[in-house]
């Protein structure tokens, strides 16, 4: 019987092309969460697949989102700025936090002490 | 101090609980982000939330599928590549431990495709759960029609945890023998490694 996997083939490369990241690894990270047992090869894949779509996603709107609009690239703290913003991905304001330069932060400081020094 | 120069631990800065409460600052002590370490975890300790997964995905995949996102032109600093890194391990975290608690609730003990996609709807991520199951409709075709075992691998990275999972459903295995006909057989596992039947070679 001629080949007729042809057609099958060209299914799986594309399922194979479709996915750019380790599942393996992707497996790994899902099993460090508590209480987690097995995963399902469904669920393996449409986390996998999921995970792209959510880096896509942060990093479009992230960079559209950039404080920088003449620098054309896209900085940790646009991200930070997404975090804080947005509804979706609000979950990552903790491992975002914002970042300020050490003088910024101490002329802050002092101003305070000013203001307290006031009373 | 450590190596790493970033703190946000308030005796460290002689500062009092207070100033740290209203928001989270990390200090740099010059304007240089490119020098920042993300992957180093060594002193997560004294960051506000401990975190005990350091598990990433390999940077160069996904510096690659951000690449693919922004407008040609468009540039990725690398502290931008390295902190989005971060955020995928935690968004599979933040899935999973939803699916995981479902799972739970429903008294199952294998997350299913079901539960992923409700967690994806539950967090916010509605909007991926259409692409998400035509994507899925396209995997089980393909894996179908894959020659051989299940077990075998239709991408590389897939292989090799096929065969750690336990299969909830049985899958039907296409099996070549040597003058091309094709016998379907099926494949059922209670086990925890599935049983592979080998090809028949005539």
């Amino acid at each position: 019987m001629s080949q007729t996997n042809s057609g099958k083939d060209s299914q799986a490369s594309e399922a194979k092309k479709a996915i750019s990241l380790p599942i393996s690894r992707v497996r790994l990270i899902m099993k460090s969460s508590p209480d987690v047992s097995s995963i399902n090869q469904d669920a393996l894949f449409l986390t996998t697949k999921a995970t792209e779509l959510f880096v896509q996603h942060l990093a479009l709107t992230s960079f559209n989102n950039r404080s920088q609009t003449e620098a054309n690239t896209l900085n940790y703290s646009d991200l930070a700025k997404t975090a804080e913003e947005s509804d979706t991905f609000h979950f990552l304001t903790d491992i975002l936090p914002k970042k300020i330069l050490a003088q910024d932060y101490l002329k802050t400081l002092e101003q305070m002490q000013d203001e307290d020094s006031d009373f | 101090m450590d190596g790493d120069s970033s703190t946000t631990d308030a005796s460290q800065l002689g500062m009092t609980g207070e100033y740290m409460a209203s928001s989270h600052y990390v200090l740099h002590p010059q304007d240089d982000d490119g020098e920042e370490n993300m992957n180093d975890h060594e002193d997560s300790g004294t960051k506000e939330n401990y975190r005990e997964q350091d598990i990433y995905l390999p940077i160069a995949n996904v510096a690659r599928i951000m690449k693919n996102a922004v407008p040609q032109t468009g540039k990725i600093a690398k502290d931008a590549k390295e902190c989005v890194q971060e955020c995928v391990s935690e968004f599979i975290s933040f899935i999973t431990s939803e699916a995981s608690e479902r799972c739970h609730q429903e008294k199952r003990k294998t997350i299913n495709g079901e539960d992923i996609l409700f967690a994806m709807s539950t967090l916010g991520f509605d909007m991926y759960v259409d692409p998400l199951k035509l994507y899925l409709q396209k995997f089980r075709e393909a894996m179908k029609g894959e020659k051989g075992m299940p077990g075998v691998a239709v991408g590389e990275s897939l292989g090799e945890d096929l065969t750690d999972d336990g299969f909830a459903n049985p899958l039907p295995a296409g099996i070549i023998t040597a003058d091309g006909q094709q016998q379907n057989v099926m494949v059922y596992t209670t086990t925890a490694y599935p049983q592979v039947q080998p090809p028949v070679v005539i």
